[in-house]
């Protein structure tokens, strides 16, 4: 399988996300909105120094 | 001596586990998206797949396959033999010997859920992207979007 993406570093997981992405701005207008919202992913994660909590800080990503 | 029985109980156990996922006359399909379940374990007749080693229909006692997902059209067709049509953006497909099949996508819709006019455009955006991207990786995911914007009219019209 010889891909001209995979040949300059693009992963399959790479191109699901432009793939999913191409297929949410497609979509019927009343649709659109909400769907874009799963085009960024955030993680939110708190350190733990000491036995407590730190202040918890996120992570975004489109 | 009831380690001969246990183990002959587990043997009995393990046949009958083995009997009872063999071939089966039906094909249940899981079909789901990080958007929505589309399927669950409900039994269909055929399933359409689109995928990297070509597209394909899959029957009741299909040969055991592991595809990728391509973004195109993934066809239904109900035990009444109605046909339901989905987008789907990528993902993979497994078909397993006891005739389950699960379908999982990234992004899945109702073909009726795409704006064709949407879609025309997009295509047009992402052609002009790729000629005037500048290098090889911006190219590459232009092309990306070219062919699943293609795909999306294709499946619109």
């Amino acid at each position: 399988m010889t891909n001209a993406w995979r040949a300059v570093g693009i992963t399959y997981i790479q191109y699901s996300n432009i793939a999913a992405r191409v297929l949410r701005e497609a979509l019927r207008t009343e649709l659109r909105a909400d769907a874009a919202k799963r085009n960024d992913s955030h993680v939110k994660f708190t350190p733990w120094a000491n036995g407590k909590p730190a202040p918890r800080q996120t992570q975004s990503e489109s | 001596m009831s380690f001969v029985k246990n183990a002959r109980l587990l043997a009995s156990r393990g046949s009958r586990l083995a009997m009872s996922r063999a071939y089966s006359d039906e094909m249940k399909l899981t079909f789901a998206a990080a958007n929505k379940t589309f399927y669950d374990s409900t039994v269909v007749r055929q399933i359409d797949v689109p995928s990297f080693s070509g597209a394909f229909g899959i029957l009741a006692k299909h040969v055991p396959t592991l595809a990728v997902l391509k973004p195109g059209v993934v066809q239904v067709y109900d035990n009444e033999g109605k046909v339901s049509k989905f987008f789907v953006s990528s993902g993979s497909v497994t078909v397993n010997e006891d005739s389950s099949v699960q379908v999982l996508a990234e992004e899945a819709h109702n073909v009726e859920d795409i704006d064709v006019n949407e879609a025309r455009q997009l295509l047009s955006k992402y052609q002009s992207q790729l000629s005037s991207a500048a290098d090889e990786k911006g190219k590459a995911e232009a092309a990306i979007a070219v062919e699943v914007a293609e795909a999306l009219v294709k499946a619109a019209e």
